[in-house]
């Protein structure tokens, strides 16, 4: 049988250093996988899709959001079950296995598990290393303070790294650099900062409101964990969101997954999720994605939206208009079918009122299905803390209140970035700009032109926020801002 | 036919649906007179939208974009510009083409053949003198086009590559793809 290998070796703007050739087996067989790969990026590229099953039906599963938030990854590997291998690296040597039945079964000391307790105080601890975080973490670095920044990830710079499209903007907010670039440097002046401890594959697993601490575990193997428990002066939730599922018969067939985790793994990883895609949402991220895909030499065979007119950028839209991608509106998906992955989908137009028109459904030869259907924001962590929490449909979702300094009504909590509301990296960046200062400030650390620096952002974000692509989310923030 | 335009399912021809056509642009002012677009070398930006973005405008030596607040659709000051690509290949969008209608009767003594500048983030990139295939706003296929020169600047990261196309595709020209086998 012949080898499949769905990595990408050529890419317009990309260019992959995967590092070292090392072993993973997967039920029973060697899988090609490099130094630099998640293990759930070295089995797609293998071309394994199905990575565990239902837990009572035994349907076939496969992952979702490829940035460790949903849990249909998770895997047993070197016999540890529920690994999410979308975040964990290979080693050499690793055996990784599907599990059944995965929700009866918790990892336990007769598995080796290895755990040291670290104890660590700091200024500001920052949640979060994508473009909200990693520039919150150097403004409060500026003012000197002694900071941390915490990510699930083993790669920092969240969606930015996924980027390959030159960012819209002005300079302030590096208008004309690619998000993979912003990603690279900011990424690298964080780790240049003496003041800034970055902790990767470091995921927050408690709160404790009174003492004010922080339980974070460090992930070192798939059984060898730090327990962090961390004293902070201020907190800054920088924790994203997640992308929302759609749902249809076979929403849940390997195959079918976030737009942002074919990004993940296209673009991070090199890797082919799919050779002809339907792409179901054409709002930024389904137009942006579409393109990326184009550039990572896939056919996307159409965008499809049920909306009437597309939310995205008409300059995103007509970029893909004009390679040859149909943007369908006022069409939705029925169904995703196929033996264990998707082999086709089925599709059908709709009326002024959203109800299916008979006649208009058709098949489409698709070999992926790729949700743009929005993002809610990840305010777990903020609940934790006791933040009031307000849904405001406009901003994603469930989102919390907050001061326009950013601060929410947990004592010395901060938010910046999509956790706050739905909107872009540039955005996300610039309220990092204002959370990392707010909370230097908090800790005593106030600096009257660092004060000058966050008054400027806040103008910049309402001028950025005066189109009419922005009505609804300012709308949004008015219903959240407090006093 | 390349595999472009295969695709089995066709897109709708609406501006919904992210279809702009010369008309969208020559309503919204994008679209010099005649008499300039015979003279001189002009951007058509294809950006009739308020949308937070203002490379174009900051990298124009000349000031020939003009753009008040950062929300504003870029206006083009038409005899301000020198045509010299920094704004096709500052812009985010690619959303910039550059037509010189002129380029070949002054250059190749040729009245029926103009010079578009066309942004490109693709591969293959082709070279100097590649056949290449040259598509309208909607893909539709225009003409196959002549590669003259290719800019790559590392500042800006998006090359532009110069093709010449029969003048009556020049303002409809907005993409390209390499023939196979070139």
């Amino acid at each position: 049988m012949k080898e499949i290998d769905r990595r990408v070796y050529e890419h317009p703007i990309l260019s992959f250093d995967r590092g070292r050739r090392v072993r993973v087996f997967f039920e029973g067989k060697e899988v090609p996988a490099f130094e630099s790969e998640t293990i759930a990026a070295a089995l797609y590229a293998a071309g394994v899709l199905q990575f565990n099953y239902s837990a009572r039906l035994l349907r076939p599963r496969g992952p979702f959001c490829m940035i460790g938030k949903c849990s249909q990854c998770m895997m047993r590997v070197n016999g540890v079950p529920h690994v999410r291998t979308c975040i964990t690296p290979v080693e050499d040597g690793m055996v990784v296995e599907r599990e059944a039945n995965h929700d009866m079964e918790l990892p336990s000391p007769k598995e080796g598990l290895r755990v040291e307790r670290l104890s660590l105080s700091y200024d500001v601890v920052v949640v979060g290393a994508g473009p909200a975080g990693l520039k919150a973490a150097l403004k409060a670095s500026d003012a000197g303070a002694r900071v941390a920044v915490l990510d699930q990830s083993p790669v920092a710079g969240g969606q930015l790294s996924k980027q390959t499209h030159k960012f819209f903007g002005t300079k302030e907010s590096y208008a004309g650099m690619r998000g993979v670039d912003i990603a690279r440097m900011l990424v690298s002046m964080v780790k240049e900062r003496e003041n800034i401890d970055l902790y990767l594959r470091t995921q927050v697993i408690g709160y404790f409101r009174r003492e004010g601490l922080l339980i974070a575990y460090q992930a070192k193997s798939v059984n060898e964990f730090g327990v962090l428990v961390i004293r902070a002066k201020a907190y800054i939730v920088a924790t994203g969101a997640m992308e929302r599922n759609l749902i249809f018969s076979g929403d849940d067939l390997p195959g079918v997954m976030g737009a942002g985790a074919a990004q993940t793994l296209m673009n991070i990883f090199g890797v082919r999720p799919a050779d002809k895609p339907l792409i179901v949402g054409a709002g930024n991220v389904g137009v942006i994605v579409a393109y990326q895909a184009l550039q990572a030499g896939i056919d996307v065979q159409a965008v499809i939206d049920i909306a009437p007119k597309s939310a995205a950028y008409l300059v995103h839209s007509s970029k893909i208009r004009r390679m040859g991608v149909p943007i369908l509106m006022r069409t939705t998906i029925k169904e995703a079918y196929g033996n264990g992955r998707v082999e086709g989908a089925v599709i059908y137009e709709v009326d002024e009122r959203f109800r299916p028109i008979p006649g208009s459904e058709r098949d489409v030869e698709v070999d992926g299905v790729w949700l743009a259907t929005g993002l809610s924001p990840s305010v777990e962590l903020l609940e934790l803390m006791r933040a009031k929490i307000k849904f405001v449909p406009e901003l994603g979702g469930y989102v919390p209140l907050r001061t326009q300094y950013l601060e929410t009504t947990a004592s010395s909590v901060f938010i910046a970035g999509d956790v706050s509301s739905i909107e872009e990296a540039s955005t996300a960046m610039m309220e990092g700009v204002v959370a990392g200062i707010s909370a230097a400030e908090k800790v005593g650390l106030g600096r009257d032109d660092l004060r000058t620096e966050r008054s400027e952002s806040l103008r910049w974000l309402e001028t950025f926020r005066s189109g009419p692509h922005y009505r609804r989310i300012k709308e949004g923030l008015n219903k959240v801002l407090i006093q | 036919m390349t595999k472009s335009e295969e695709r089995k399912i066709e897109g709708q021809k609406t501006l919904a649906s992210g279809y702009v056509t010369l008309d969208d642009l020559k309503k919204a002012g994008n679209i010099p007179p005649d008499g300039i677009l015979e003279a001189r070398a002009v951007p058509i930006i294809d950006d009739i939208e308020e949308i937070p973005c203002t490379p174009c405008r900051d990298v124009c030596p000349t000031g020939a974009i003009i753009m008040p607040s950062m929300n504003d659709p870029p206006k083009v000051k038409w005899e301000a510009c020198t045509g010299c690509t920094l704004c096709v290949q500052a812009c985010p969008g690619l959303a910039i083409t550059l037509v010189n209608m002129s380029f070949g009767r002054k250059v190749l003594k040729r009245n029926d053949i103009a010079l578009v500048s066309i942004p490109y983030e693709m591969i293959p990139v082709p070279k100097r003198g590649d056949r290449v295939r040259v598509y309208d706003r909607g893909h539709n296929y225009l003409c196959d086009g002549e590669v003259y020169s290719v800019i790559k600047s590392v500042k800006f990261g998006t090359i532009v590559i110069n093709v010449l196309v029969p003048k009556q595709y020049a303002l409809h020209a907005k993409y390209l793809e390499v023939i196979k086998g070139e």
